[in-house]
């Protein structure tokens, strides 16, 4: 076993607990970072599943027809398009952030109530409908 | 032929609605009578092929896969309810129609739809052989007794009284549906006459008493036994046509139907009649004691329902054959007399506007025929001679003698139907001939349809008992035979010397006589016991359903605290748990390196990955937003750079672009946020949640080590590598991934980041026309950044279809290209102003996106059509000019993704800096 598969899953599982340290925070915009952090983790991890086989990109070279001793492909082409969406997301997140920033005056998820303040469900079942 | 007339009386209970109103307030229940009317005719055409001694069954294929068919079968005792429920049918749509004549055209269309729909369902319920079809029209006769009982939707008290019917008629349904699956799973069948036949293989099994706790529960709820009793008293809320049909004649005899069905079963399961008698006496008790203290008129006639329902059930648990006969025969004199005396009420209740029995007197002045047929009704309640319902009683007392019981049940009927004997003469006397000054005038006189039902049931009664031959010989002689499982010879008629039957009826009338005269103090000494109202079922019922209130709500509020933290506690550390059980539990350990066997360390990228765990744990250590961000954005690029190191170029080029997309778009997103973040936990929060984090991490930690030790999945990538260049035409393998083996997998993953862009553009910018007015150019950047913004666009621009282009066989592709865009004009946004950007992209970016969606789509039809498989890619080959072209619609396909990333990621550049300028 190598050294830096040891160290790369040491880095992987401390950042990804770094983020959901900071995704349990109240503060959304932390939480967002946090997520972002937590996705840079998850891709590392999946990078792993490929192992360190060889350190030649996955490019079948000019005269060969298939791919020989390269990197594993498959995880990178996950990988891909995970990065593509989780900037989507941290962006999406930080336009909700915006938002809730500007018609709530806070960041502070358990000060956001608005849903919650729709009302008691059970507050009309007392008198009738029994 | 029987599931014809379901089906023809489903579409012509559905027809009821437009017909209505088109007909009209005179003609509508007169002609809509027609359906209940001919099958009637219709079922009475069975009777000579039933009284044979024939079953007619027919079968439809319904759910063949899952057992479950819609099995037909009509016998004797079928087809009495099936003549009851269309009889009677008739006469309450034609009742109905005069009742509800001074109701809007649209309410008495919907009563009429309700109400034949119910007859509908009804039909199904004792015509199927099927349990899972039984359960389902069982459950279609408790939904749309709900509706008739709520059809005034106005007063609460009528949608109060319908919830209560719904939720215990229609929770015995489900205990009867759990029985059903019981002994279908059981007998291999759903087959009603099926399990009937196997009784003792059913009372043998180790389920007998489930399944016996959900028979009964289904009928005790159905047929109001006690202690479920209080549904039905409430349910008086309905219409009284609606009463008459419901709570007399039909709905509350399904349960009995179904008792009686499983007579076998209940026999031979030990102790099933014990428990049946017990009940039913019980619920007669119960509803003879509340029938002398109710008040109003029809509250009186429904607890002498719930006490005839009682004396029903009983009859179910006696053993021996007069019972079936004194259960066949009481069906058929209750339904008939106790749904007259419910159209005589409704009759008085209309035409007098009042409820209680107290205020009425002298209604034989207005209302002659109807008293009349309140009198006939009431003697065959009464069970004198020559009236039905004493021959009903007297097999009554034949089956209770003749059966292995003791005297007590004797002893109880005897007070019951006394008691009944009493209400008989209280519900006619009282209000039409006592008292002839309480009522001085009414609403309106009688009209034919508010006689024909009282009229035609009250006769009937007589005419039956006085000419009992055929329907003994068609109808009654045949539904015995179906109840008992072989014929039984019984002679009717009104004196067979001084039998102990006699004597009991007799020791039944002058008792019934005697409650009569001493009415008012008797029943005023019963409503001063207010005891009972304080620990009836009702109360129980209510204090039952508010503890579920509650605990509902206490549960709700618990769980939905409304604290973000909370729920994501609950998720990761049920993740965690989850994964460490994985490695801990049962099966081998986590495999873990020797520590002596590691070797292999390379100083550059060890050093920058732990650059990154450091950046890692700076982010979650920092105060302010604005160093947690640099130090993620750290993070990010050491991935990047880790993945470089490791032989994923692509990887760290689009990591490279991402990142820096990020910084431009979160710096928009800081300016308008605070930037100070005090703390939102308290300290022992953080501690917990480091505490969990770092659990988590050491999961995640040991998983990764255990899945570094296992061999490398070869099966998938080994494919994408032989197949890529020789399938695909491409050398960049990561590239074919994407764009062609799983490009249905990319275009979902595109389809995201547009629909992420169309959201975050709805919540961006200007939100009124004012602000929309005030909008501003935009700033501009330092004057370097201004000078150096137009080379660098068109570096990063060019160089981004580069990308593109190359992508299949080199480094690159649709994603990367598209950051690399964005970044360009990010560029430009930058130093001159989002309107300059503008100018310069020229179209809405959603409509790049949008534009680069659809070409994603269309890229995959060309295979579709001639591969038969969508996205799968079809290459072209030419000579232009001298030049071998060779191209493929996966170009297409990753222009589509480029296009679809810019116009993302400037939309939500420029919504954020729009934002920014509000």
């Amino acid at each position: 076993m190598n050294t830096m598969t040891v160290l790369y899953a040491l880095v992987a599982a401390g950042l990804f607990g770094c983020g959901l340290y900071m995704v349990l925070s109240r503060n959304f915009v932390r939480l967002l970072l946090g997520l972002s952090l937590v996705t840079t983790a998850v891709n590392l991890v999946v990078f792993q599943a490929g192992r360190f086989r060889s350190l030649q990109p996955p490019l079948i070279p000019e005269g060969a027809d298939r791919l020989r001793d390269s990197a594993d492909p498959l995880p990178q082409a996950l990988i891909l398009t995970a990065i593509v969406i989780g900037f989507a997301l941290t962006v999406m997140l930080a336009v909700l952030a915006m938002r809730v920033w500007r018609g709530h005056g806070t960041l502070a998820s358990d000060e956001i109530r608005s849903a919650e303040r729709l009302g008691d469900p059970f507050a009309d079942e007392v008198g009738d409908g029994r | 032929m029987i599931a014809q007339l379901l089906a023809l009386s489903f579409a012509g209970s559905c027809a009821a609605w437009p017909l209505g109103r088109v007909l009209g307030r005179r003609t509508s229940g007169w002609l809509l009578a027609l359906l209940p009317a001919g099958l009637f005719a219709a079922f009475l055409r069975f009777a000579p092929t039933i009284a044979a001694g024939q079953v007619v069954t027919q079968q439809v294929a319904w759910a063949p896969s899952l057992g479950v068919n819609l099995a037909l079968r009509l016998d004797g005792f079928s087809l009495l309810f099936a003549l009851l429920i269309t009889g009677i049918g008739a006469l309450v749509i034609v009742y109905a129609g005069a009742y509800l004549s001074d109701q809007e055209d649209a309410a008495r269309s919907r009563f009429f739809t309700l109400i034949l729909l119910f007859m509908t369902a009804m039909l199904g319920a004792v015509l199927t052989d099927d349990l899972v079809v039984l359960f389902l029209f069982w459950e279609a006769t408790s939904f749309l007794s709900f509706l008739l009982i709520g059809f005034d939707a106005d007063s609460a008290h009528a949608r109060r009284s319908a919830l209560m019917s719904l939720r215990v008629t229609a929770g015995g349904g489900l205990a009867l549906l759990a029985a059903s699956i019981l002994i279908g799973a059981t007998t291999g069948s759903y087959s009603i006459a099926h399990a009937a036949a196997h009784a003792g293989e059913l009372a043998r099994s180790p389920w007998a008493g489930p399944i016996l706790l959900g028979l009964l529960l289904g009928a005790f709820t159905k047929s109001a036994q006690f202690p479920f009793h209080f549904w039905l008293p409430n349910a008086m809320q309905a219409p009284t046509p609606a009463s008459a049909y419901l709570h007399s004649a039909t709905m509350v005899k399904l349960g009995i139907y179904l008792l009686a069905r499983f007579e076998p079963v209940i026999g031979a399961v030990a102790g099933g009649r014990d428990v049946v008698i017990a009940v039913a006496l019980t619920t007669m008790m119960v509803g003879a004691f509340q029938a002398l203290r109710a008040e109003n008129f029809k509250a009186v006639l429904a607890y002498s329902t719930v006490a005839s329902l009682g004396i029903l059930v009983m009859l179910v648990g006696l053993d021996g054959p007069m019972a079936s006969v004194a259960m066949v025969g009481f069906i058929l004199a209750h339904a008939l007399y106790k749904a007259a005396l419910f159209f005589c009420a409704g009759t008085v209740l209309h035409a007098t506007g009042l409820i209680r029995l107290r205020a009425m007197g002298g209604l034989a002045r207005f209302l002659p025929v109807t008293a009349a047929a309140a009198v006939l009704a009431s003697l065959s309640m009464a069970g004198l001679p020559p009236f039905l319902g004493f021959i009903s009683k007297e097999f009554l007392f034949e089956a209770q003698i003749r059966s292995s019981w003791n005297a007590f049940p004797v002893a109880v009927a005897v007070i019951v139907n006394a008691v009944i004997v009493g209400v008989a003469g209280v519900v006619t006397l009282r209000p039409f001939f006592m008292n002839r000054d309480r009522v001085r005038e009414v609403r309106h006189r009688e009209s034919v349809g508010l006689l024909l039902g009282p009229v035609v049931l009250a006769l009937l009664g007589l005419v039956i008992s006085l000419q009992p031959d055929w329907i003994g010989r068609s109808v009654l002689g045949p539904a015995v035979t179906a109840v008992y499982g072989a014929p039984v010879e019984v002679e009717v008629g009104f004196w067979h010397g001084v039998t102990p039957m006699v004597l009991l009826s007799a020791a039944v009338v002058g008792t019934g006589a005697l409650l009569f005269i001493f009415w008012r103090p008797i029943h005023q000494r019963l409503r001063r016991q207010t005891l009972v109202d304080r620990y009836d079922a009702e109360t129980a019922w209510e204090s039952v359903l508010r503890g579920i209130d509650a605990l509902a709500a206490a549960t709700a509020r618990r769980i939905q605290h409304g604290d973000l933290r909370g729920y994501l506690w609950v998720v990761i550390a049920s993740a965690a748990a989850l994964a460490a059980w994985g490695l801990l539990g049962p099966g081998p350990g986590p495999r873990l390196p020797d520590a002596g066997a590691v070797a292999g360390l390379r100083i550059g990228p060890a050093v920058v990955a732990l650059v990154g765990l450091a950046a890692g744990v700076a982010a979650a250590r920092a105060r302010t937003l604005l160093s947690t961000m640099i130090a993620v954005g750290l993070t990010g690029f050491v991935a990047a750079l880790t993945f470089l190191l490791n032989g994923a170029p692509d990887l760290a080029l689009t990591q490279f672009a991402v990142e820096s997309l990020i910084v431009v778009l979160l710096t928009v997103a800081l300016f308008i946020l605070p930037l100070a973040a005090p703390p939102t936990r308290t300290k022992r929060e953080r501690a917990l949640d480091a505490g969990l984090s770092a659990g988590f991490a050491a999961v995640l930690f040991v998983v990764l080590l255990d899945m570094g030790m296992g061999a490398p999945p070869t099966d998938v990538s080994g494919f994408y590598a032989a197949r890529s260049y020789l399938e695909a035409f491409g050398r960049n393998v990561v590239n074919v991934i994407l764009v062609d083996f799983r490009g249905v997998d990319t275009l979902g993953e595109t389809t995201v980041i547009a629909l992420a862009a169309v959201f975050a553009w709805s919540l961006l910018g200007p939100r009124t026309a004012q602000e929309r007015a005030a909008r501003t150019g935009g700033g501009h950047g330092a004057f370097i950044l201004l000078v150096t913004s137009r080379i660098f666009f068109w570096l990063l621009a060019g160089s981004s279809v580069l990308i593109l282009l190359r992508g299949h066989n080199e480094i690159g592709g649709g994603f990367v290209g598209g950051l690399a865009a964005a970044l360009a004009f990010a560029v430009v946004s930058l130093a001159d102003g989002v309107g300059r950007a503008r100018s310069l992209l020229r179209v809405h970016p959603l409509a790049l996106a949008g534009g680069g969606l659809l070409l994603a789509v269309a890229s995959g039809l060309p295979g579709l059509f001639l591969h038969g498989d969508f996205l799968s890619s079809v290459w072209l080959e030419a000579d232009l000019f001298g030049i071998h072209v060779k191209q493929g619609t996966t170009l297409v396909f990753d222009l589509g993704v480029y296009l679809v990333v810019l116009g993302g990621v400037l939309a939500f550049l420029f919504g954020l800096r729009r934002e920014a300028a509000r």
